[in-house]
């Protein structure tokens, strides 16, 4: 909300404090500001011209030439706007002036070939408004080399302050200025109102009924009659402009200008465009629509708060009045409505309809239901004396059920023991006092406190607590360098994931993080997506199912920016829906589960001096997943399935199983999934359920004593049918060696024209040795000999280099 | 006689070691100085010869000759073999050696781990919570009641009425609080969600550190400290730093805490908004109506509680301006950590 610190001397004397002493106060005692205009600073170098000759500029048809005295000389200034004209006085910026939009130094110029030493500036120039249609023409009786600031008492101060939802008080000057007090220990006047009523009663003038009580406790109303609609004085329309409203007519410029002051908004009815001169507030009791004074048709749904006449709807309770009631210019006789209505039907309300107002903005939060009279008195006072109008006499205050003043207890005691500091029971109470809260001290330690209305964030006496501290400022709370550890056990849930980042970066993989939201087609394409009710785009409609669609959307972006060699991996949760379900109604028709996967794509080795270029493939992936399996000690617990037949995302692929549940998955993506990522080079991926991983009970590792003894190596050679599978030959030939066999590499496959078609060579090593002795050369060369003839057989392999 | 030799001997040497151009030659010298047969070997011989007076002074200089002999050659010997290792050396050391992977943990990941060992330092649990969260866990236990503009504060992704994505990690707060006694002290980092537009300053989602401690003497002097001396740790022990009264419905009394604006040292700059302060994290005591929703009794106990985010901190710490550079996960983005 903007401010004015003119506005706020009307109702606090704070002349005596510097501004940067008040900003800064303001700060830090929760009204945060964040923006500060001192206008006499911004503007100090802004003076009164008078353009004593304008010229059409001799090479530009839209620019004029014109001489501006200064007072002090006359120079030659170019000007754009239509508007100029001789004998004007104008606002004229020096060479050198900073120009308030865009905070632009003002530089000597050449346009078009004339020099320009200045500028005559137009209102958004100065930042005074967004008028951008012409200069600004001032008041010819105002003498040139007049400073601005003097000559449109431009000495104002305006913060933009951020108020937090819980102080809907402080939305308005005298909420502002009512901190100011307490914060530099001083008086707070509220205005006076100088109500002259007229001698006609109000109730012959307007009746007033509340129909439902529930989401309006008060409806508070005043009535001025034979008003003037005109312009507002300057005075009035410089206030409110110089918070950023503009000025419309007297009648809803002292609305606003109360509502400013007040907190309290007020919304004034044409009295003869009401039916029945009559006001009933209830609830609407089906859809319907109605037009807004802004001229815009909006639907509302059933139960929404409507102010009626005895005929029609006139106005959408505490959100925005209607076209069909509104003041316009020969209006006669005015209603004032001061109420206070339930915050959360009027939240319901504005969110429903997206449409959001200074008076929603306020009701929402909560407005001081017992200030509504005195905000209609002061209005109503202000119309009498500025548009000239009879004030009926009295007022009509619908009040059913009176809402009492909150009473909270405060001990000195709990406020030490919350902030680890004592405040003695005078200072609190001085305090207290200052914010406008009754105080009565019941024992020493202890303070009850009626806190008023318009302070409905105080509900307990932790509340009360924070205004002590926030209005003694918190650098008085000490910060103590010491701190006490409890000596129970500490818990990392993080650590095995920490570990885990660990080990696929010594595997050489980097780190990546994807947003979870995807759309529709990539999060379905891999499972049941639970889908977002309010995206922010259908791009991002979908929780992923996978981590799969976002990793072949980060290789793609890689390549598209010419990195084409990638290692990568992520970890991050997935949600899918659980079987049969369509929608979440608990925790259980749904998983959320922690993922991991590993990405390879390009070239694992570039072209280089000490090597040709190699390709990642699937035996790195499968390397990669096992020596990872291996550092979290689950290499023995899981097995491998392998397949090659039809998947909708991979070519061949590999599965992880433990005790039969899939845990992880991967292995070459099919190119017709990678086209559709424009993707034209092999991308391997495998994916792991963490979450699964994490659930594995792991067997503890154990030292093992290394091996003393020799060992003994033999190799051999087979050429196989294609058709013969490593896995089955390894297995075999540990099943029938002797158990001194230990270990069987494979270290050479190939095929060639010799070996014949559908051949290939498979040559092993096998490993032998004992831990307990010294093996013999017979004991080996046997179970070699026989393993030689067993394969052979087994496999109808014939022996090579024999 | 003999000693004339040893002078015509010592005159031949130092002409046919001048004449030396290569191993093979020193090999030719060697022999016939040196060698068994060599000259040398055959002027001791002569020393049987000598007359036995002179014997010791012929000798001295037979074995000095001996030994200029010897020196010369080794001498010779050393530099020619390394002119020769020099010309025939097989292995170019200047070749670049070969390449070797190691892969970078996200900027994220290493900002967070950060923080994490600090506060692991001072005795904080580290846990995590669901990111696909119930309304009440978000919300309603946190003192946010329905239809209330607290609730702006945090633009929510929906699924339904009752779940959502998290706006913030304080519901893991509630989780750690229903599943166990005070005293509670952990920092719960994890991802959230936010529907606001993205642009270089905001993302759809982030990352946030939470903490609690909740014991029988916990305040927010206590609280001040803590984060003082995180503070101090993480940005340097001469940073400036103030709170300032805040709100957030779960915590009362409220704070944020600004540091001196690390770009302009306080001076002002558009990083700071030109006023020499960097919010970087809020905090506050525990509110007494979450110590009710978890059936702590919150006269016994009082608690705070904090956040920040990741991506703000290390935005700042790293000098990066547009927080989607985090996301876009540009391989050389990432080993630049
Ligand atoms: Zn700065």
């Amino acid at each position: 909300m903007k401010v004015s610190l003119n506005w706020l001397n009307d109702y606090v004397d704070l002349k005596d404090i510097s501004t940067g002493e008040i900003v800064d106060s303001l700060t830090m005692s929760g009204l945060e500001v964040e923006d500060v205009v001192d206008q006499k600073e911004m503007y100090k170098n802004f003076i009164v011209g008078f353009v004593e000759k304008k010229e059409k500029h001799p090479n530009a048809d839209r620019l004029s030439v014109c001489i501006v005295a200064t007072g002090k000389e006359s120079v030659s200034v170019i000007c754009g706007a239509r508007n100029v004209e001789r004998g004007q006085k104008v606002v004229f910026a020096p060479v050198g002036t900073i120009i308030p939009k865009g905070n632009v130094e003002l530089k000597k110029a050449k346009i078009r070939g004339v020099e320009s030493s200045g500028m005559i500036c137009a209102e958004d120039e100065l930042l005074l408004s967004e008028d951008h249609s012409g200069i600004m023409v001032l008041d010819p009786k105002l003498k040139e080399g007049t400073p601005i600031v003097d000559a449109l008492n431009l000495d104002d101060v305006l913060m933009e302050i951020a108020i937090t939802p819980n102080r809907p008080d402080a939305l308005s000057h005298l909420g502002v200025a009512r901190d100011l007090s307490a914060i530099f220990k001083k008086d707070l006047h509220l205005p006076k109102i100088n109500l002259k009523e007229s001698n006609i009663d109000i109730n012959d003038t307007a009746s007033i009924e509340i129909a439902d009580e529930k989401n309006c406790p008060r409806y508070s109303s005043l009535v001025v009659l034979d008003v003037k609609v005109d312009d507002s004085p300057d005075w009035l329309k410089n206030k409110i402009s110089s918070i950023g409203l503009r000025p419309i007519n007297n009648i809803v410029d002292i609305t606003n200008y109360v509502m400013y002051e007040t907190g309290q908004p007020l919304h004034a009815f044409d009295l003869d465009r009401l039916n029945g001169k009559k006001i009933i507030v209830k609830s609407t009791k089906r859809k319907s629509e109605f037009t807004t004074l802004d001229s815009k048709e909006r639907e509302l749904l059933r139960d929404t708060l409507m102010i009626c006449d005895a005929e029609k709807d006139v106005a959408i309770a505490g959100v925005m009045g209607g076209e069909n009631s509104e003041i316009y210019y020969d209006t006669k006789n005015v209603l004032i409505e001061s109420a206070y209505f339930d915050p959360s039907s009027i939240r319901k309300t504005s969110k429903y309809m997206q449409l959001s107002t200074d008076a929603s903005y306020r009701f929402e939060r909560g407005t001081d239901p017992n200030n509504t009279l005195f905000a209609a008195e002061r209005t109503a006072a202000l119309i009498g004396e500025i548009a000239d109008g009879k004030i009926a006499k009295g007022s009509i205050d619908v009040y059913p059920k009176m809402i009492e003043e909150r009473i909270v207890k405060f001990r000195l005691r709990r406020l030490n023991k919350i902030l680890g500091f004592n405040v003695s029971a005078e200072d609190s109470i001085q305090i207290f006092e200052k914010l406008g809260f009754g105080v009565k001290q019941l024992a020493n330690e202890e303070l009850k406190v009626t806190v008023p209305t318009y302070r409905p964030d105080i509900e307990q006496e932790v509340d009360l607590i924070e205004e002590i501290a926030r209005i003694s400022g918190y650098h008085n709370v000490p910060t103590i360098p010491r701190i006490s550890i409890t000596l129970d056990t500490k818990h990392d849930e993080t650590v095995l994931t920490n570990n885990v980042r660990d080990f696929s970066n010594a595997l050489g993989l980097s780190e990546i993080i994807n947003n979870p939201l995807q759309p529709e087609l990539l999060a379905k394409s891999t499972g049941d997506a639970v889908k977002l009710s309010n995206p922010l785009s259908m791009d991002m409609a979908y929780l992923r199912t996978s981590l799969l669609p976002g990793a072949l959307s980060v290789v793609a972006r890689n390549l598209n920016r010419g990195e084409k060699n990638l290692s990568l991996f992520e970890i991050g949760n997935v949600f899918n829906l659980k079987e049969d379900k369509s929608d979440i109604n608990s925790f259980d028709d749904f998983d959320e589960e922690e993922k991991i996967i590993f990405i390879l794509s390009g070239k694992k080795v570039e072209r280089d001096w000490f090597s040709d270029t190699k390709e990642y493939d699937f035996y790195d992936l499968k390397g990669i997943v096992n020596s990872f399996l291996s550092k979290i000690s689950l290499d023995n617990l899981l097995n491998d399935s392998y397949y090659s037949i039809y998947n909708n995302i991979y070519e061949f692929y590999l599965t992880k199983n433990f005790k039969d549940r899939e845990v992880g998955l991967g292995g070459k993506i099919r190119s017709d999934v990678l086209k559709k990522f424009d993707i034209e080079q092999n991308v391997y991926c495998f994916e792991f359920n963490f979450s699964e991983l994490k659930q594995i009970p792991v067997i503890q590792n154990k030292y093992s004593e290394p091996l003393k003894y020799p060992k003994v190596f033999r190799d051999f050679a087979f050429v196989f049918d294609k058709t013969v599978l490593f896995d089955d030959v390894r297995n075999f030939i540990q099943v029938k060696s002797s158990k001194l066999l230990k270990n069987v590499n494979v270290f050479d496959i190939f095929e060639s024209k010799e070996l014949g078609q559908n051949k290939r060579s498979m040559a092993f090593e096998l490993e032998y040795f004992d831990m307990d002795r010294t093996l013999t050369e017979e004991e080996v060369e046997k179970d070699f000999e026989k393993l030689i003839k067993l394969v052979s057989k087994q496999f109808n392999a014939k022996l090579r280099g024999n | 006689m003999l000693t004339d030799n040893i002078t015509r001997v010592k005159k031949d040497f130092s002409k046919d070691i001048a004449d030396v151009k290569d191993i093979g030659d020193l090999e030719e010298i060697r022999i016939k100085y040196l060698g068994r047969n060599g000259i040398i070997s055959k002027l001791f011989d002569q020393l049987k010869d000598v007359p036995k007076d002179d014997k010791p002074a012929v000798g001295k200089e037979l074995n000095l000759l001996r030994i200029n002999v010897t020196s010369q050659f080794e001498k010779l010997q050393t530099s020619l073999a390394s002119e020769k290792d020099e010309k025939e050396s097989k292995v170019d050391l200047t070749l670049p050696g070969k390449k070797y992977q190691i892969g970078s943990k996200h900027i994220l990941t290493q900002t967070l781990d950060e923080m994490k060992s600090i506060f692991k330092g001072m005795g904080f649990s580290i846990h995590e919570g669901p990111e696909l969260e119930s309304d009440y866990y978000n919300f309603e236990a946190l003192n946010f009641p329905h239809d209330h503009p607290a609730r702006d504060m945090q633009d929510t992704f929906f699924i339904n009425e009752d779940f959502l994505l998290r706006t913030h990690t304080s519901p893991v707060q509630i989780r750690l609080m229903e599943n166990m006694k005070p005293p509670v002290r952990a920092i719960m980092p994890g991802r959230v969600y936010r529907n606001e537009a993205v642009s270089a300053r905001s993302y759809c989602m982030f990352h946030q550190v939470e903490g609690l401690y909740v014991d029988t003497d916990v305040t927010f002097a206590e609280l001040k400290g803590t984060l003082v001396a995180f503070a101090h740790q993480y940005y340097g022990k001469d940073l400036k730093y103030r709170f300032r009264p805040s709100f957030f419905p779960f915590t009362e009394p409220s704070a944020e805490m600004d540091i001196t604006c690390f770009m302009c040292k306080g001076e002002g700059c558009n990083i700071c908004k030109y006023t020499g302060w960097l919010e970087i994290l809020g905090c506050g005591m525990v509110h007494p109506n979450v110590f009710k929703s978890v059936n702590y009794d919150s006269e016994k106990y009082t608690g705070y509680a904090f956040g920040m985010g990741i991506e703000r901190i290390a935005m700042l710490k790293y000098g990066i301006t547009d927080i989607r550079i985090f996301f876009e996960n540009d391989f050389r983005f990432l080993k630049q950590f």
